[in-house]
């Protein structure tokens, strides 16, 4: 149970457990505050994706909390879920569909009025340089393109609360740069992000704050510069501090 | 074996093509697998004993031998045929190994006269498993010539290997990759119902043109199209076991083969090229800077538009669906014929009708249950998985009244009270197959619509038992007895026996489509 008087957390976990022949997530406590880029970094099988599969409601957990801007996703996981949004690495789109009507069916689930869907639909794609692809079917495009089709899905509906896994993965340099900047222009609108991610460079360069997770547990969790001064490595780069921290642990 | 080499292409193919079969068993032991596939293979003789004696009879008495193994014949070739062309847009739209063999230094002309000859083989093996019990009875019966029916049914293996080799190339010339699969399937199943419609063609004919047919076909006059020595008939001679004849049908049937799988070599790889780059859509002009449609609120409605929009775009997909029809088909002619001089139209269709919804809405549930592109979006949706599954009964029910719709208003001028009760048997019947894929869903890609029993083999048992059961309690029904009570109350119990107990607060299921739970899996 939250703090009343205490401003609710974007996101709180709280001894999250999932297991499946051994512990994926082992306790997991966690707070990611509004408005803040969150990066979520560890080697893999650390149990990253589990933990956003839980947050989402794709997955139970074994025991432990998940509280969204205060909702309880466990107890009312559709009350959390219509303020998140999950972009996994693979993008989540229907290859018959345009991806005007992929985002029409989006806003549909999310019940985002028509009238404000609409020119949401238009600003995103061209934004995300898509429009003049919008009547074709994504069957035809690109990993990049289904990529930025699938993220203006997750925009649609404005969520508070992103949950971003590997969403810059088998991007160009380009489409990469697009995705970052409109991650970046979210967050300073308000919404908060849990980003994923195996570039070190991403989350050093974008995160307000850093989680390194192995075996389930989170191992370290601060700013770069707190990282640095727990791994006692005061100049290093993220990638020296990351490799410290999780050999150290291991 | 040389690396490379055809034989050893040939022999890399087949070893994919057993594994797959084998794959059937992963789960048995060898020595259950070889007692199932034992069982299975007596299975067929014991079927194949009334047509052997059939067989020896017309053998014995001479004058009806050829003609019956000529309607054999207009069976199995056409098949053949299909199973050709099919097994041809498989290799060409599937892939597999094809880009890794097309990226590979070897000889294209080697790489595609290699895979023609596997498909020769999967296409004789798909006839050899209900054809070759028939001979081996009949040589049990009537003598050891009926086992020329293994080399003539080889060559007629690569004979309508040959013609779907032809048929597939010819339609990536003139009609383009893009429609190839779609009207290659179209007539891969035109092909396979006209072997299916021509089992009853004797009994639709009238009396008089059958006495015609049974005359020529025993006394055929010299220089006819009925001339047994005519070339025409060389494949029957064959297989009959005329031992020149059986000669000339094998070496015609692999010369042409030949001809074709290594001459058509280039142009089977260039197809399989257009094949792997086919846009599968149409570039469409660029539109004017505005948004092209208006958008439209709801939960229910995005997630019918959703469905009825995937299934629109996907003809080759409609077209797979739309094969139940056809293959059905028979059945009303069957029913019709059987029905003796009372019989009426009307009265044939109905049942083949309630089948054909039932397998229709089978299909499109498992469409949209287990094949649902983005499973994990749905179930990131502020949707409960009730709700989402609500719209997508709600949308496969749409579809499976436009199948039934033209014939059910045929039937309500013709005989309405016929149509009424046909009507509710097919909704009935068509909610009981669609609940029975809501409950036990069997993830699966969209194109493999058709092989989705593959991995759950006792829900398509349970499907097929269902349309049965639905199907004669209709006909019963339709004769005004009482009895159609007792299929209604099976149907019934197999449905309250596959209902799952669903547990109070599910918890949702990492990759699985919404609304499965864990009672639901339990029957793969």
């Amino acid at each position: 149970m939250s703090d009343a008087s205490a401003p609710a957390a974007a996101l709180r976990l709280t001894a999250l457990r999932k297991s499946f022949s051994k512990a994926a997530v082992d306790g997991l406590d966690l707070i990611v505050r509004p408005g803040e880029f969150y990066a979520l970094l560890g080697p893999n099988g650390a149990g990253k994706t589990t933990t956003l599969r839980m947050i989402a409601g794709l997955l139970a957990p074994d025991s432990g909390g998940v509280e969204v801007f205060g909702v309880n996703a466990l107890a009312d996981p559709v009350a959390a879920k219509q303020i998140v949004a999950w972009l996994p690495d693979e993008p989540m789109i229907y290859d018959k569909l345009t991806p005007l009507e992929y985002l029409e069916f989006v806003a549909g689930l999310w019940s985002v009025p028509p009238d404000v869907a609409e020119p949401e639909a238009e600003a995103l794609l061209r934004r995300l340089e898509l429009w003049e692809h919008r009547d074709q079917r994504c069957e035809g495009f690109s990993r990049g393109m289904k990529q930025k089709t699938a993220l203006a899905g997750a925009l649609i509906h404005a969520p508070k609360l992103m949950l971003l896994d590997e969403p810059l993965t088998g991007l160009d340099a380009a489409i990469a740069r697009q995705v970052k900047d409109l991650l970046v222009e979210r967050v300073q609108a308000g919404a908060s992000i849990v980003l994923t991610t195996h570039i070190l460079e991403v989350a050093e360069k974008l995160a307000d704050r850093i989680g390194i997770i192995r075996n389930g547990r989170l191992i370290a969790e601060g700013t770069l510069g707190d990282l640095r001064a727990q791994a006692g490595q005061a100049h290093s780069t993220l990638e020296d501090v990351f490799l410290r921290l999780t050999q150290e642990a291991a | 074996m040389k690396p490379g080499s055809l034989v050893w292409l040939v022999a890399h193919d087949l070893r994919l093509s057993w594994r797959r079969f084998a794959g059937m068993f992963r789960n048995m032991s060898g020595r259950r697998a070889g007692l199932i596939v034992a069982a299975a293979v007596a299975c067929f003789h014991l079927l194949a004993w009334p047509a052997a004696r059939w067989m020896a009879n017309r053998d014995a008495s001479g004058d009806m031998l050829y003609p019956a193994v000529a309607a054999g014949l207009l069976m199995v070739l056409p098949w053949i045929v299909s199973s050709a062309l099919t097994n041809t847009t498989r290799a060409l739209y599937t892939r597999g190994d094809l880009d890794l063999l097309q990226a590979s230094p070897l000889n294209p002309r080697t790489v595609f006269a290699a895979k023609a000859f596997s498909i020769a083989v999967e296409s004789m093996m798909a006839t050899a498993v209900f054809i070759l019990p028939v001979a081996n009875m009949n040589a049990l019966i009537g003598g050891a010539h009926w086992l020329a029916v293994y080399p003539a049914l080889a060559a007629a293996g690569f004979a309508g290997t040959a013609v779907g080799l032809v048929v597939t190339t010819t339609l990536a010339a003139f009609i383009g990759p893009r429609r190839m699969r779609l009207v290659a399937q179209v007539v891969a199943t035109l092909v396979g119902a006209g072997f299916a419609l021509g089992l009853q063609a004797i009994n639709i004919v009238s009396p008089e043109t059958r006495g015609w047919l049974y005359e020529m076909a025993a006394h055929p006059p010299a220089g006819s199209l009925f001339d047994h020595d005519g070339w025409l008939w060389l494949p029957v001679r064959a297989f009959a076991g005329e031992i020149d004849a059986l000669l000339a049908w094998s070496v015609f049937s692999v010369l042409a083969f030949l001809a074709v799988a290594l001459g058509l070599g280039a142009r089977l790889g260039r197809a399989a090229i257009l094949a792997a780059g086919a846009p599968q859509v149409e570039p469409k002009p660029q539109a004017a800077a505005r948004p092209s449609r208006r958008f439209r609120a709801g939960v229910g409605p995005s997630l019918r538009r959703k469905e009825w929009r995937l299934l629109a775009r996907d003809p080759w997909l409609l077209s797979q669906v739309l094969l139940q029809i056809i293959y059905t088909a028979p059945v009303s002619v069957v029913i019709w014929k059987s029905l003796g001089p009372q019989g009426s139209l009307s009265l044939a269709i109905a049942p083949a009708l309630v089948v054909v919804s039932s397998q229709v809405a089978a299909s499109l549930s498992w469409l949209a249950v287990s094949s649902e592109d983005a499973p994990d979006f749905l179930a990131s949706a502020p949707v409960t998985a009730a709700a989402v599954e609500r719209r997508k009964l709600e949308a496969v029910a749409a579809p499976v009244g436009l199948f039934i719709a033209a014939p059910l208003a045929g039937m309500v001028v013709a005989a309405p009270d016929i149509a009424v009760w046909t009507l509710i048997f097919c909704v009935a019947a068509s909610a009981s197959t669609a609940f029975l894929n809501f409950w036990h869903p069997a993830p699966g890609k969209r194109g493999d619509v058709m092989r989705r029993h593959a991995q759950s083999k006792l829900v398509g048992a349970m499907e097929h038992l269902l349309a049965l059961l639905w199907s004669l309690a209709l006909m019963i029904t339709l004769f005004e007895s009482f009895w159609a009570l007792a299929p209604i109350a099976i149907a019934g119990a197999v449905l309250a026996a596959n209902r799952p107990r669903r547990a109070t607060g599910v918890k949702p299921v990492a990759s699985q489509p919404t609304g499965m739970t864990s009672t639901a899996t339990s029957m793969r």
